[in-house]
């Protein structure tokens, strides 16, 4: 019955101890989980093309992260894209969609990038997340940047490395051309040493 | 009347092209070695391929070389604008393989951008794009901004007289030193200094504002590329939004002044003729028309209720309005807040500043403030001369290093340079109301690719009509060499059609 006792003790100890340092890491239950509130969901060029609609107010977005999280001053800030290239970047064998990439600047309280694992680049496909946050045409806070103030961060798909494959047709192509380059120049130094000045 | 060319004038002509794409294939080396140290496999491979084919041309050139190593005045500026179209082609083979373009007239589009330090661009999903790509598109606007012909002569055109020819055809007129090809190194010692020292700069503000010692040290390398040669490029679509730093936008903002500022000029105040500031009329141009267009702006401001503090005044309207007068393009706005945001007068101030741009014989494109000096001047020496007693012998001048005089043939030629930017200003923006792009959009746009600055109201992209893409690279390309060059081409070309027999004997 002690042992019992000493047992639940130590298992509360230890439970105590996880509790107070996922707490201390910030990575708590409240960014993980959707916000229920009703907000509008918009895309990132709906804000852009629409800045005075939106100004000052609580929007929903969704996007990959791409690029660096700047942390800086408490917060950090990170870009998120909406464009069809977050779904399936082109060096991930998406197809063009016409378009460069659509993102927006989002500032977001230093705990919450702590799920932020990747970020979209050419080697990796970044974190997919859930924004939602105060939209600003001319934000007072960063100098009258345009910008997303986040009040919570959903992660909604881990991102991933992406695997590089060189298509087979550029090797030879390549080993072609330089067999190529090579006739020439024997045959460029040939002519220059039979006739040498002249072409 | 052009006679037309015989062999040897081909030969010498081809070879001269031959040496501008070996340039360009010497270039290449940089971002491939940024491939293998990225083990970006796939882009060193495009690389490797655009680099041979670039050696292959210049090999069946060289092979064909002239007996004469030596350029005329017309063959000359034929090489410098054929020359260009070519290094355009073989620029784009590496772009057009990396999967990031729709056509190889977009990649074409991108490279003429990025030579002629324009930075419009149509390259898709470039948030995702290797560093070898980024590193690529920022090496040929660094080159392009200098002169591909500047990159030619400081290694390809070592001891020939016709160097001098060339130099001139890619639209500078001052020689920095009497020997041309001196003066080629003095540009690339100029621009190399500024890019460590820039660099290094810019790489400890990166890191304070959070970004990785690597990125940093890539995106501050980039950024001072983009800016030193007033084109505009960043590695990230948001374009100096990214980095949501006032710093970055200031430190930038100092180096694309610089970059607009004549090389001649920056080797005189390197030698100690400080005063030649304060003398220069291509300065004091400058200072005037970024004042006035600064004041449109700021009542534009004021009249559409928007940027009107100090901060924000700076960051989103003075930043744009400079960056467009450079002709840089770096921009902090997206690009609907041209005509959402800034209103008529503010935007009308940005598209005068680009139309205007900076100096000559510096990486900025535009009027150029030697010409808008030679332009007022001249007005004011007319005015003058109808106020004055018919004997009077009234004459102006200008100081541009040296006092040059306004005599007739100054002030015509600096008018028709005027004349044919304003031409290719127009038919752009006609061409894009052609399409049925909005009035002010086809014309901020089209000013922006003519005067080689690379803000966008948001018409060029990558589902841009075709015709107005081939267009808009005329227009940078045109642009950028000051037509004179286009116009000896198309001599060339015209003659070549015609078949004449006429022959110089």
């Amino acid at each position: 019955m002690r042992e019992d006792m000493s047992r639940l003790t130590v298992f509360f100890l230890v439970a105590m101890v996880l509790g107070a340092m996922v707490q201390s890491s910030g990575w708590s239950a409240a960014y993980c989980k959707a916000d229920s509130r009703p907000v509008e969901k918009v895309s990132i060029r709906d804000l852009v093309e629409n800045l005075d609609h939106y100004d000052r107010k609580e929007v929903e977005i969704e996007g990959e992260v791409v690029g660096d999280v700047m942390r800086r001053g408490g917060g950090a800030w990170i870009t998120v894209n909406d464009d069809p290239y977050s779904q399936r970047s082109l060096p991930e064998g998406g197809q063009h969609a016409g378009v460069t990439n659509t993102g927006i600047g989002v500032w977001v309280l230093g705990h919450m990038v702590d799920v932020i694992s990747y970020t979209g680049s050419y080697k990796s496909k970044g974190d997919r997340v859930r924004i939602r946050g105060t939209f600003h045409r001319v934000c007072p806070q960063h100098g009258g940047d345009t910008d997303l103030h986040a009040h919570s961060l959903e992660l909604v798909e881990r991102g991933r490395p992406i695997r590089q494959e060189v298509p087979a047709w550029k090797g030879p192509l390549a080993a072609a051309l330089a067999l190529l380059a090579l006739l020439l120049w024997r045959k460029m130094y040939a002519k220059r040493r039979k006739r040498p000045g002249i072409a | 009347m052009i006679l037309r060319p015989r062999r040897d004038d081909l030969r010498a002509i081809t070879w001269g092209m031959g040496r501008i794409v070996l340039a360009v294939g010497l270039l290449m080396l940089i971002p491939l070695l940024t491939s293998l140290v990225c083990a970006e496999w796939d882009m060193a491979i495009n690389f490797v391929i655009g680099m041979l084919s670039c050696l292959i041309l210049w090999l069946v050139t060289e092979s064909h070389r002239p007996k004469k190593r030596d350029l005329t005045w017309f063959q000359g500026l034929v090489v410098v604008s054929g020359g260009w179209l070519l290094a355009t082609l073989f620029g784009a083979i590496p772009h057009w393989l990396s999967g990031h373009f729709q056509s190889f007239l977009d990649a074409c589009f991108d490279i003429m951008s990025g030579y002629t330090a324009t930075g419009l661009i149509t390259v898709q999903d470039l948030d995702h794009a290797a560093h070898g790509f980024n590193m690529w598109r920022h090496v040929l606007t660094y080159g392009g901004g200098l002169g591909i012909v500047v990159i030619a002569l400081t290694f390809l055109f070592a001891g020939t007289a016709g160097a001098f020819r060339i130099y001139v055809g890619e639209g500078r007129e001052e020689k920095i030193l009497p020997n041309v090809v001196r003066s080629a190194r003095a540009i690339w010692m100029i621009s190399l200094i500024y890019l460590v020292v820039f660099s290094s700069a810019l790489w400890l503000v990166l890191m304070r504002e959070g970004m990785p010692a690597g990125r940093g040290f890539l995106h501050s390398l980039w950024l001072v590329m983009g800016a030193w040669a007033t084109a505009g490029f960043t590695p990230q679509s948001l374009n100096l939004m990214y980095y949501r730093s006032f710093t970055v936008e200031l430190v930038t903002l100092v180096i694309f002044v610089l970059g607009a500022v004549n090389f001649a000029l920056h080797y005189a105040v390197w030698n100690g003729r400080r005063r030649e500031i304060l003398k220069n009329i291509e300065v004091r141009s400058f200072f005037v028309t970024v004042l006035l267009t600064t004041l449109l702006l700021a009542i534009g401001f004021v009249r559409e209720g928007v940027y009107t503090d100090l901060t924000t005044f700076f960051r989103r309207g003075f930043y744009n309005l400079v960056s467009g007068h450079t002709g840089t393009g770096n921009t902090t706005v997206f690009s609907v807040a041209y005509f959402k945001e800034f209103g008529f007068l503010a935007t009308f101030a940005v598209i005068t500043a680009m139309a205007i741009g900076g100096s000559a014989c510096s990486t900025a494109s535009g009027f150029k403030g030697l010409r808008m000096g030679i332009l007022f001047r001249s007005i004011r020496q007319e005015i003058r001369r109808i106020m004055s007693p018919e004997s009077a012998v009234v004459m102006e001048k200008v100081h541009h290093l040296r006092d040059i005089w306004l005599t007739g043939e100054v002030v015509r030629t600096a008018f028709l340079i005027i004349l044919c930017y304003c031409a290719i200003y127009f038919a752009g923006a006609i061409l894009g109301m052609a399409y049925g792009y909005p009035p002010h959009v086809a014309f901020f746009d089209s000013v922006s690719a003519g005067s080689n600055t690379g803000l966008s109201a948001g018409m060029v992209g990558p589902t841009m009509p075709n015709l107005l893409k081939v267009y808009f690279i005329f227009s940078m390309w045109a642009g950028r060499l000051e037509f004179v060059s286009i116009f000896a081409l198309v001599g060339f070309a015209g003659v070549l059609w015609r078949g004449r027999r006429a022959r110089k004997t």
